[in-house]
């Protein structure tokens, strides 16, 4: 059984009987894990249009869901159905392994959304015309040639000053792990 | 497009869904498509001249009896394909009550110490069977088809099948008050053929136009 089965189902069922407040809270959990499992396996663009679209048929379908069923396998079903057809779309893999709806509820998109805001903070601490340079070069995947133009440093100069810059915030990143463990 | 925007728009005016509203879709299409189906089999084959009479006879009923059944487990079948996630080993399993009956059956008067063998099996009729049932079933997998792409079919051979096998099997049905033919091994091959022509078509048909 699927850990979020009963709340899901319990909104679900609300939902059927035109409880919008339930409803929202529904669509808002499963976009959660909607974005991670179409994230895995599609590119960025693609994967929040798959989510859309997942959520789209969520709701024109929804009297499809049976409540005898488990509403995980439903949305799980529907979901599968999104990638397929995504993937004929673009012509590109002909099969999705059956695998079951814990693949697509075991996952959300928590650990990323942290993971982003933990970088965009740090990168905080540089003063800004660095903050730029790192966030171009190191995020961004622009190529040292282009950021020493746009900036008219010389390209060693850019790399010295991102090398530097990723020095100091992994030095920054291990005072604060320190002060966590000693306080 | 922004992804809570769109949340906002689905859940805001959210109307209440009726409860049973699937299969009330499916008995509509259902009933509009054996209406197209009797008007086919009355208008390019009619009904059988000794009509009145044979509503009294056994083949008459075995016929009936027989492409019911299918029909029956064929709508089940139909009802959970339109669902993701449902599983239908259900109606797939009971498919077999009326095909082991009708062989049955069909074993029972071929082994008649007087039996007619090419009366029984072939009858007068068999050239024509299966292709005449497939006609008959068009404007029913017409109709099923055209509900199902409104429910969620995410196994889309299957659920064409599926919907191939319903048809066939009202095809069937509805063939049989044009049909003479009343004999078991009769009926158990040539009208289990033609529903297995419709059934065939539905799987070949349904990755193209059951999409949603």
């Amino acid at each position: 059984m699927i850990a979020q089965e009963a709340q899901y189902r319990d909104w679900m069922l609300a939902a059927l009987m035109g409880d919008a407040g339930a409803y929202r809270m529904l669509l808002s959990g499963l976009t959660r894990h909607l974005r991670s499992y179409f994230a895995r396996r599609l590119d960025v663009g693609a994967a929040e249009d798959a989510v859309q679209e997942t959520l789209i048929a969520i709701h024109a379908r929804r009297a499809t869901y049976d409540p005898a069923l488990p509403f995980t396998a439903w949305v799980y079903g529907i979901a599968r159905y999104k990638l397929i057809d995504e993937f004929r779309r673009t012509k590109r893999r002909p099969t999705v392994p059956l695998e079951d709806a814990g693949d697509l509820f075991g996952h959300d998109d928590t650990a990323e959304a942290i993971a982003k805001r933990d970088v965009t903070k740090l990168l905080d601490k540089l003063p800004p015309a660095k903050r730029a340079l790192v966030k171009d070069i190191k995020l961004d995947g622009v190529s040292v040639a282009e950021a020493a133009q746009r900036t008219g440093l010389s390209e060693s100069a850019v790399k010295v000053t991102v090398h530097r810059a990723i020095k100091s915030l992994g030095e920054e990143l291990k005072e604060e792990g320190g002060g966590d463990a000693n306080r | 497009m922004r992804t809570d925007e769109l949340i906002g728009r689905l859940s805001s005016g959210l109307e209440p869904v009726k409860r049973g509203q699937v299969t009330r879709m499916l008995l509509v299409a259902a009933a509009i498509g054996l209406v197209g189906s009797v008007v086919v089999m009355l208008g390019m084959m009619g009904l059988r001249h000794d009509f009145a009479a044979a509503m009294v006879s056994f083949g008459m009923w075995t016929k009936l009896v027989y492409t019911f059944a299918i029909a029956l487990f064929g709508f089940w079948l139909v009802e959970r394909m339109g669902r993701p996630g449902a599983e239908m080993t259900r109606p797939l399993q009971l498919l077999a009550v009326p095909l082991l009956a009708i062989l049955l059956l069909a074993a029972l008067q071929m082994s008649a110490p007087q039996a007619d063998m090419p009366k029984l099996v072939l009858g007068h009729s068999s050239r024509v069977c299966a292709y005449l049932v497939t006609v008959t079933a068009l404007p029913t997998l017409a109709a099923i088809f055209w509900t199902l792409r409104q429910l969620a079919p995410t196994r889309l051979a299957l659920a064409g099948a599926g919907a191939g096998l319903f048809a066939g099997a009202v095809g069937a049905f509805v063939y049989s008050f044009h049909c003479t033919e009343g004999a078991a091994p009769f009926i158990a091959i040539w009208y289990t053929l033609g529903i297995a022509v419709v059934t065939a078509l539905g799987a070949a048909l349904g990755p193209r136009l059951l999409r949603w």
